[in-house]
C-alpha cells in the first residue's frame, strides 16, 4: 500500500473547510447577526490557519492569519458584515484556496491588495451594530457580577494538536483577557514506550484575575470547545496579589529568571487533580459536556477512503453480481437441491453487496449545491439582479459519478435562469413582482431516480420568439402545428439560442444541448416546463447509479435486452385489436391512448413472432410509449459494460451487460425510444394531414 | 541532530525543528538513543521551534530515565524552547528545574 502523502491530507481537508467557510460568509451576507455563522468561519479559518502550518504552507498560515486579524472587528461584533465586506472575504478565501492548490499562480502583491481592502472595510465607519444586538450574553446570575476572576481547568482532547489547535496561543489569548496565572499539569505525561508524541497530555490549572464575564472566556475557547474540557468556576476572592500577566512577561523578554521566580506566588507543583474533581456545586462546566466515550465514538465514525477504491470495489461487486448470475443459471439447470440453495444464498449475499457498495458511494447532493451559493452571488452582483437562492432536499443521495457529471449542466441551468429567466429589477417593478428573483433548486427521490430541478420565478420562456427563431433557421416549416413544449425542446437543438445579445454568460446558444447530452448520458432525462410571466423549471431525471441497474430483461427474436426498471410503469398484453391495429401504433391503456413502437420492426428481427406478444409501457417525464416484445423473461441484475467507440453512433443503446450464460445484452436507452416514437408520431401525423 | 560517541558521555543534539510537524522523528531518535546509552545527555542549543509536544516529549524522556535509573540530563535550553516554556506555564526556574533536569552549567 503506497504511503499516504499528508499534504494531500491537508489539502483534501482544506478542500471541506473552504466550502464551510464559503457557505457561513455567504450566509453571513443573508443573517449579519447570526453569531454561529461568524463562530463557524472563523473555526474553518483557524483550522486552515493551523494545519497550514503544520504542514509546512506557512504563507497560507500567514495569509490566514492577517484575514483573521482583519476580520476580528466582526466576531467581536463591533461591525456588521456588509455585502460589500463578504466580497472580499470570498476573495480572501479564493486566495488562500489558490495558496494551497495552485501556489505559482499567486502573487503577494494580489494578496496584499486583498488584504488591504479587507482592512480598510472593517477599519472604516461602518454602522455599529445597536447594543441591543452586540449584548447577546445572557446577564450574569446574582453573585457573579463582583467576582474577582475565574479559576479554570483546561484538558484537551488528544488529537486537538494534529487538528492544527495551539493550547499554548489559547492560553497566550486567555492571558489578554487580564492578570494570569498558569500552571501545567504534568500527571497525565506517559513514559517514552506509552507516547504518542503528537498527543496532547498537559492539562492547565488558570486562575484569571479578571472580572470579564463567562462569554469572554467562552469566545477564546470557540474554536476548541469540541475537543476539551473547560471547567470553570468563580474565584472567590483574591488570596494573594495577582501575579504579573505571564505574556506581558514574555513581550518584556528576556526577564531575569531572579524576577520571574519572584513573580510566582504559588508553588510550583503540578496540581495533583482537576478542580472539578472537587465537584463543588458552585463550578461552572461548559454547557453540557459530552460524555468521553461518545466523542471517541464520533472518531471513528467516519473514514476517509480514496474514490479510486470505491470505484475498483464497485468493479469487484460488477464481476461478483455477472459470476452469481452464472452459478443461478447454472444450478437452475441441473438437479442438485444443495446446488440450488447455494445458488440462492450467494445471489441474496451478492445482492446485499451490491445495495452496501452502492451505499457507500453515495454522497448528499447538498454538497454539490453548496457551489451554486458562490455563482448565484457572483453572478447576482455582476448584473445587478437580486436573487434569494433556495434550496432543498440537500440530504437526497446519488452517485459519486453523478454528481461529479451533474456540476456542468446545473451551472449552465443556473446561469441561463438568471441571466435570460429573472427580469431586471425595472421590469419586474413595472410587472408588480418582488425586485429580488428567487431560484431553487431542488432534490427529490422518485423511485429509483432523483429528480433535481431549477426553478426560477422569471418571464418564462417566449414560446413565439423561440418558434420565429426556429422558423429562421429552418428547423420547422412556417405555420406548422406544434404544441409549445415541442417548440420548447428547439432549445435542446445545437446552436440554437433567442438572445438577441451575447453575454460574458450566456447566449451562444451552446450549452443546452450540452446539457442535455450530458443528462442523457447519465440515463437521465431533461424537461422544461414554463408558465409565461411566474418563471420556468427545468427538471433533470437521473438513476441514482451509473453502476449497476435493476434492468427488466426481455426477448425480441433471438436477441435479449434490458429496459431499465425505474422506466417500466406496467406490462401488457397485445390485444386481438391492437395487433389489427397495423399502421395506427396505438394502445389503448385504460382509456389513455399510449404510442408503441414494435421492437421487432427496429431490432429487424427474423423469424417468425410470439403469439402472445407483450407491451412494456414505459415513461419518460410525462411521455409514455409502449414497447412490443415477444418475451418478458424477468428481472435482471444489470451491471452496466459501456459499448465501444465503434458502437457510438447506435442511439437506442445505452450500454450492454452480461448475462448469467456469458452472452451478452444490449440496455435499451429510453429517452431515445421515447424521441423515436415522437417523430414516427409526428410523421404519421403529417402523413394524415397530407 | 547528532549523536557524539567519542564525548565520556553520550550526547544528542536536538534538531531546530522540535514542533509537531517532526515531533515524531525527533522522538524516534531519543528512543533509539535511550536505547544505547546508560546516560543520556540532550543538548537543547539549536532547539528553533518547539510547541507542546517538544516539552511533552521531553517531560517523558526525564520521567522514563528516572523510572529507570538511567538519568538524562537536559543542556543548554535554547532561548526559543525557554519561551515555549514559559507559555506554556513553566514561568519559573524552579518549576523547570523540578520537571527537567538539567546540567547547570550548560543553562
Amino acid at each position: 500500500m503506497s504511503a499516504i502523502d499528508p499534504t494531500e491530507i491537508f489539502r483534501q481537508e482544506a478542500s471541506e473547510l473552504f466550502e464551510v467557510l464559503e457557505g457561513a460568509l455567504l450566509d453571513l451576507g443573508l443573517r449579519p447577526d447570526d453569531r454561529e455563522l461568524v463562530d463557524s468561519a472563523f473555526r474553518a479559518l483557524h483550522t486552515i490557519k493551523g494545519s497550514g502550518a503544520m504542514f509546512g504552507f506557512d504563507k497560507v498560515a500567514s495569509f490566514t492569519h492577517e484575514f483573521e486579524t482583519a476580520f476580528d472587528r466582526v466576531r467581536k461584533g463591533e461591525i456588521k458584515p456588509t455585502q460589500e465586506l463578504i466580497s472580499v472575504a470570498l476573495a480572501a478565501k479564493d486566495y488562500i484556496r489558490a495558496l494551497i492548490e495552485d501556489p505559482q499562480s499567486t502573487d503577494d502583491v494580489i494578496g496584499d491588495a486583498i488584504l488591504d481592502d479587507l482592512r480598510r472595510f472593517v477599519s472604516s465607519d461602518q454602522p455599529v451594530a445597536p447594543v441591543a444586538e452586540i449584548a447577546e450574553a445572557p446577564p450574569l446570575a446574582p453573585g457573579e457580577s463582583n467576582q474577582a476572576g475565574w479559576h479554570l481547568y483546561l484538558e484537551f482532547e488528544s488529537h486537538v494538536l494534529r487538528n492544527g489547535s495551539n493550547p499554548l496561543d489559547l492560553l497566550e489569548d486567555l492571558c489578554k483577557l487580564g492578570p494570569c496565572f498558569v500552571v501545567p499539569v504534568t500527571d497525565g505525561i506517559p513514559f517514552l514506550d506509552e507516547l504518542e508524541p503528537d498527543d496532547c497530555y498537559l492539562k492547565w490549572d488558570v486562575k484569571l484575575h479578571a472580572a470579564c464575564d463567562k462569554d469572554a472566556i467562552d469566545d477564546v475557547f470557540m474554536f476548541v470547545q469540541d475537543e476539551m474540557k473547560l471547567t470553570l468556576s468563580p474565584l472567590e476572592q483574591i488570596e494573594a496579589p495577582p501575579p504579573m500577566p505571564l505574556f506581558q512577561l514574555l513581550d518584556e523578554e528576556p526577564v531575569p529568571m531572579a524576577e520571574m521566580r519572584a513573580l510566582v506566588v504559588e508553588a510550583a507543583a503540578p496540581v495533583a487533580a482537576p478542580p472539578a474533581a472537587k465537584a463543588e456545586p458552585k463550578s461552572e462546566s461548559n454547557p453540557e459536556p459530552k460524555p468521553e466515550s461518545k466523542r471517541d465514538d464520533r472518531g471513528i465514525a467516519t473514514v476517509r477512503v480514496q474514490a479510486e477504491r470505491l470505484d475498483e470495489l464497485m468493479d469487484r461487486v460488477g464481476e461478483l453480481v455477472i459470476a452469481q448470475a452464472r452459478l443461478t443459471q447454472l444450478a437452475a439447470s441441473g438437479s442438485d437441491l444443495s446446488i440450488k440453495m447455494i445458488a440462492e444464498e450467494i445471489e441474496r449475499l451478492a445482492s446485499s453487496l451490491r445495495d452496501t457498495t452502492i451505499g457507500a458511494r453515495m454522497v448528499p447532493i447538498g454538497s454539490l449545491f453548496g457551489r451554486f451559493r458562490r455563482l448565484i452571488h457572483d453572478l447576482s452582483r455582476d448584473l445587478s439582479k437580486p436573487v434569494e437562492f433556495v434550496t432543498t432536499g440537500e440530504d437526497t443521495e446519488l452517485d459519486k459519478t453523478m454528481i461529479e457529471c451533474l456540476a456542468d449542466p446545473l451551472v449552465h441551468l443556473i446561469r441561463n435562469a438568471i441571466d435570460h429567466g429573472i427580469e431586471d429589477t425595472a421590469t419586474r417593478s413595472a410587472n408588480g413582482k418582488t425586485e429580488q428573483g428567487r431560484i431553487e433548486l431542488a432534490a427529490v427521490h422518485s423511485g429509483a431516480q432523483v429528480l433535481v430541478t431549477v426553478k426560477d420565478n422569471g418571464g418564462g420562456l417566449n414560446t413565439a420568439r423561440i418558434r420565429a427563431k426556429a422558423e429562421e433557421q429552418g428547423l420547422i416549416a412556417a405555420g406548422a402545428v406544434l404544441t409549445d413544449h415541442e417548440i420548447h425542446q428547439f432549445l435542446f437543438h445545437p446552436g440554437f439560442s433567442t438572445a438577441q445579445t451575447i453575454s460574458a454568460l450566456s447566449g451562444r446558444g451552446v450549452g443546452m444541448d450540452v446539457v442535455k447530452r450530458t443528462i442523457e448520458n447519465m440515463r437521465g432525462t431533461i424537461d422544461l416546463s414554463t408558465r409565461p410571466g411566474q418563471g420556468t423549471t427545468v427538471t433533470l431525471r437521473l438513476p441514482l447509479t451509473l453502476a449497476i441497474i435493476e434492468g427488466l430483461l426481455i426477448r425480441v427474436g433471438e436477441g435479449r435486452y434490458i429496459i431499465p426498471l425505474s422506466a417500466v410503469e406496467e406490462c401488457v398484453e397485445l390485444t386481438a385489436d391492437d395487433e389489427r391495429s397495423r399502421g395506427r401504433n396505438f394502445l389503448n391503456v385504460r382509456g389513455n391512448l399510449v404510442p408503441f413502437l414494435r421492437l421487432r420492426e427496429i431490432m429487424t428481427a427474423s423469424g417468425a413472432p410470439d403469439r402472445h406478444q407483450k407491451t412494456i409501457i414505459i415513461s419518460t417525464g410525462e411521455s409514455r410509449v409502449g414497447l412490443v416484445v415477444d418475451q418478458i423473461i424477468g428481472n435482471h441484475q444489470t451491471v452496466i459494460k459501456s459499448l465501444s467507440k465503434l458502437h457510438s453512433d447506435v442511439t437506442i443503446f445505452s450500454g450492454a451487460t452480461i448475462l448469467g450464460d456469458g452472452t451478452a445484452a444490449l440496455i435499451l436507452d429510453v429517452a431515445q425510444l421515447v424521441a423515436l416514437a415522437q417523430s414516427k408520431i409526428e410523421k404519421q401525423h403529417i402523413s394524415e394531414a397530407a | 541532530m547528532a549523536l557524539n560517541p567519542t564525548e565520556p558521555k553520550w550526547s544528542l543534539r536536538l534538531p531546530a525543528d522540535c514542533s509537531i510537524a517532526a515531533i515524531r522523528n525527533v522522538y524516534e531518535l531519543i528512543r533509539e538513543a535511550f536505547g544505547r546509552q546508560e546516560r543520556l545527555e540532550i543538548d537543547c542549543s539549536s532547539v528553533d521551534k518547539a510547541d507542546v509536544t517538544s516539552i511533552q516529549l521531553l517531560l517523558s524522556t526525564a520521567r522514563t530515565g528516572e523510572a529507570q535509573g538511567r538519568p538524562v540530563v537536559l543542556t543548554s535550553f535554547s532561548q526559543s524552547l525557554r519561551n515555549t516554556l514559559r507559555r506554556a506555564g513553566f514561568a519559573s526556574e524552579a518549576m523547570i528545574d523540578q520537571h527537567f533536569p538539567q546540567k547547570k552549567d550548560g543553562v
